[in-house]
């Protein structure tokens, strides 16, 4: 421990040494956060896992009534976003700010895409009648081809699994535009850069989480 | 003295930095002013603050428990009615577990003691640290919100179906619960980081104070429990909302689903609950008896334990529910391994009394009536793991007073005794020395007569959450009742010593009782950093076979004060 | 505690491009396999195997954990073990019951 009140750059808190322990602190309170984040879908998961086991015919027959290549087009989209988010900690890394600022909004355009292709799917979604919970009701023609008698309880599942994940896709594009402006003002540097880092984190379990959803909810049939 | 040797030795240059006992600038003096106290980052503050909050909610809530055994003094209605009744208790026990048992350890006296256990100047997340309060406050809101909505009698564990009618009160209070595991989820994951990122020079992990241990523990479970709570219960909020269906029969769910999910969470819960009151029992117990503690490392790693068999262990909950019978064996054989960690402590912590000087001042009182009161809430509990015993005993009084044994016997003994034990340090004053004992003893005395009747109705029959019974059983009921009536004289005794205590109590001395460990080693009350200087420690925070000096160092670098230099060695602390 | 003042790694851009461009390629493999008609658990297998594959990449290379320190990645594990035994005990009661739903 170093001499800690002379030395002290700008953005180092006070009760950090230095600015790497205020970095790796940083990280590894995300990373913790992260599992976090693993376990609260985890619960998801668990539900998903428990009653497919129970219907398996349930999950193949209810999975038709997905799009698979809208949902393939937006595993494109979120991978495409992840890599634009890595290439802007890089950009932070090598101090290039005009970098840093056009793959957040790159990344920010590709999340966008993402929440308004899944708008669209919800949308067509609900005009059939296939709706979460009390507004379950499906049209005569989706039922001859859903007519098992489980096929709210898999839509419950499938709304509340892409709803939370879209939620957080929206809370990374409200964390990206805090970024850029921040970037903008000259507050990042290759000497600090946490929150481009540890956001980036964030986005990449976004697209983690989405990576095993889309296997598991259009794939399977 | 030889030269570094291996890479992880550095030599640093020390000095011996004695706490002054008049101290003038402290994290009282240093911020005043309301505004000052609710913007604070400083994490002293932030205990003190969760602590008012903590006592607040038991009081309230403990006012209710006064009310049910006042009505259950006698059968049927004696002054308020089943609903209310129902109400009462399910109130009491979400408000004693969310709002009292679960922050009170880890958040008020964890948040105090841990950076300065560590030689930190703060935790890692300061603000977080603040965030987590006020997310513990707005949870607080929500449920007070739905008691204006008539309130929710589902009991503390929300079973659905009856949970998932789309009551509003219901509603309110499961997203109470909900954004309340985020204070949760932020201060274990603000501890983790803490303890692996800024410890003092010299605190390795061999020297970490069990309270360390114990938190890292509490921490671990938090981060890896709560998230799985907050998913369950926003499925509760949304079966209620809109009926998603997953978990209501009804519409095609499972509800013993949901009793795995809630389990997954709520056994674990117990542990975020006990381990860290096992952390200060450890510290007050080595310092009473001025002693090392015996078996360091399996006082440590059985924490680890605990908290790793804690989550495998939920479905002994479920024993009656329509659980599959293959479940429900590995359950109860799991249930019983927990034992083993449990037991270790024990006697480890006697084995450190054996021959130590002992000291039996208030805080070490309530250490023997824990370990009293503790060992016959753990017992019990085994013998509700055992299956057969469990189908008889299962929704009586007997788990009523088994959790009552670990939970009040157990946590809140350990809370009474780490906050009479850090109390000077918090505050700089001292408290009564002969009040704390007659509370202590009359804790012990009305405790055990509310509880102890309620093993025996328990087994004889008496079902809980009853609000009528045979004449059988009024017997018991009554003793259940004054018993209950003299634990609240006893806490109103502990609350008017305390208050007096801040008013007129008499300056603390810097260490008032001459323990080792590294947070006594600055001023009551401390410096607003903790430490003016920083510390560096190059013995065992329970080496009482040392001199004090070589428990006051610090490096010398940054002043250029007088007193003697000297030269040691620290292993290197891990940077990951 | 700070005397080595290491360096951040910086990932090039050809590596960050590579990793991008494997991950779409498996994303179109796993859609192709996928309308392939595979016998019942093996399906479902193959999908699994390519997911934890992308996820690996992303982890890794995106999230920096091969040049992390080992602590981060211990979590990430950490957490999926915790998941993984949710799973199988909660399974362990709903694969094992008499009826699929108890009835009231």
């Amino acid at each position: 421990m170093a001499n800690h009140s002379a030395s002290h750059p700008a953005h180092v808190q006070h009760h950090f040494v230095d600015s790497d322990q205020q970095f790796e602190s940083a990280k590894m309170g995300m990373w913790v956060f992260l599992v976090n984040e693993i376990l609260f879908f985890g619960g998801l998961f668990c539900a998903y896992i428990v009653f497919r086991a129970w219907y398996p015919d349930l999950f193949s027959q209810a999975a038709l009534e997905l799009n698979k290549v809208w949902g393939g087009v937006n595993t494109v989209v979120l991978i495409g976003s992840s890599l634009t988010v890595a290439m802007a900690i890089r950009s932070a890394q090598k101090n290039q700010i005009r970098g840093l600022r056009i793959n957040l909004l790159i990344t920010i355009a590709l999340a966008c895409v993402f929440m308004v292709i899944k708008y669209f799917e919800y949308e067509h979604k609900l005009h059939l009648g296939i709706a979460p919970g009390m507004f379950w009701n499906p049209t005569p023609e989706v039922l001859a081809e859903l007519s098992h008698p489980k096929a709210n309880i898999f839509f419950g599942i499938y709304y509340m699994m892409t709803g939370v994940h879209g939620l957080h896709v929206l809370v990374g594009i409200g964390l990206m535009i805090w970024l850029y402006i921040r970037a903008g003002k000259g507050h990042f540097n290759s000497e600090y850069y946490t929150p481009v880092e540890i956001t980036g984190l964030y986005w990449h379990l976004v697209d983690l989480i989405w990576i095993f959803l889309f296997p598991l909810l259009y794939l399977i049939e | 003295m030889a030269a570094a040797e291996t890479n992880n030795m550095t030599t640093l240059q020390v000095k011996r930095f004695k706490p002054s006992e008049n101290p003038t600038n402290t994290y009282l003096t240093d911020e005043k002013g309301v505004w000052a106290w609710m913007t604070t980052v400083d994490h002293k503050k932030i205990g003190l603050m969760y602590l008012a909050s903590v006592a607040f909610f038991f009081a309230f809530a403990g006012f209710l428990a006064i009310a049910l055994r006042t009505e259950l003094w006698e059968p049927a209605t004696n002054f308020i009615d089943a609903d209310t009744y129902n109400k009462y208790f399910t109130l009491h026990g979400a408000m004693m577990v969310f709002f009292v048992l679960i922050p009170s350890i880890p958040a008020a006296l964890g948040n105090f003691v841990l950076p300065m256990q560590l030689g930190a100047k703060d935790v890692a997340f300061p603000r977080l640290n603040l965030a987590s309060f006020y997310i513990y406050v707005i949870g607080a809101i929500f449920t007070f919100i739905s008691l204006a909505y008539n309130g929710f009698d589902t009991g503390w564990t929300f079973y659905t179906p009856y949970s998932s009618t789309g009551s509003t009160g219901v509603i309110w209070v499961t997203l109470g619960v909900f954004i309340l595991g985020f204070s949760s989820i932020l201060t274990g994951t603000n501890f983790i980081t803490t303890i692996h990122k800024l410890r003092a020079p010299g605190i390795t992990w061999d020297k970490l104070p069990l309270n360390i241990w114990a938190l890292y523990a509490t921490s671990i479970i938090q981060v890896l429990a709560t998230p799985v709570l907050a998913i369950t219960i926003l499925l509760l909020a949304m079966e209620n909302i809109m009926d998603i269906g997953i978990f209501d029969p009804a519409k095609g769910g499972d509800p013993v689903l949901y009793q795995h999910f809630f389990w997954f969470y709520s056994h674990p819960a117990v542990y975020i609950m006990i381990v860290p009151g096992f952390g200060i029992i450890s510290e007050v117990i080595s310092t009473f008896s001025k002693k090392t503690v015996f078996g360091y490392w399996a006082i440590a790693l059985s924490s680890l334990a605990i908290a790793f068999i804690g989550f495998l262990v939920w479905g002994h909950h479920m024993f009656t529910s329509g659980q599959s019978a293959v479940a429900t064996t590995v359950f109860s054989f799991l249930t019983f391994l927990v034992g083993i960690p449990t037991g270790i402590k024990i006697f480890n912590w006697i084995a450190t009394l054996y021959k130590g000087s002992i000291d039996m001042k208030t805080p070490m009182l309530y250490v023997f009536i824990f370990l009293f009161l503790f060992s016959i809430g753990g017992f019990t509990g085994i013998m509700l793991g055992a299956l057969s015993v469990d189908i008889h005993l299962h929704d009586t009084y007997y788990v009523v007073a088994h959790f009552h044994y670990v939970m009040m016997g157990g946590t809140l003994i350990a809370l009474l005794a780490g906050l009479h034990y850090w109390w000077p340090k918090m505050t700089g004053k001292m408290y009564n020395e002969t009040q704390g004992k007659i509370a202590a003893i009359l804790v012990f005395i009305g405790f055990n007569m509310t509880f102890l009747p309620q093993f025996i109705m328990g087994a004889q029959g008496m079902p809980r959450r009853y609000y009528n019974y045979i004449d059988q059983f009024q017997p018991f009921h009554q003793t259940s009742t004054i018993g209950s009536y003299i634990l609240g004289v006893a806490f109103l005794l502990i609350l008017y010593y305390l208050v007096m205590s801040l008013i007129k109590g008499e300056q603390a001395p810097s260490n008032p009782w001459k323990s080792r460990a590294l947070e006594w080693q600055s001023t009551s009350p401390p410096d607003f950093h903790n430490f003016a200087h920083t510390p560096v420690v190059i013995n065992g925070p329970y080496d009482y076979h040392k001199p004090m000096e070589e428990f006051q160092l610090g490096l010398a670098v940054e002043h250029n004060g007088h007193g003697e230099h000297h030269e040691v060695e620290t292993e290197e602390t891990e940077k990951a | 505690m700070s005397e080595h003042n290491h360096e951040h790694h910086v990932a090039t851009a050809k590596q960050l491009w590579l990793i991008g461009g494997a991950l779409f390629v498996l994303t179109i493999l796993t859609v192709v396999v996928s309308s392939i008609p595979i016998p019942a658990p093996f399906d479902i297998i193959t999908a699994l195997v390519i997911a934890f594959g992308k996820a690996y990449l992303v982890a890794a290379f995106f999230m920096g954990l091969y040049w992390d320190v080992k602590f981060n990645s211990m979590l990430l594990i950490g957490a999926l073990v915790f998941f993984i035994l949710m799973v199988t005990v909660t399974l362990l009661d709903t694969m094992y019951r008499q009826d699929v739903v108890p009835s009231f």
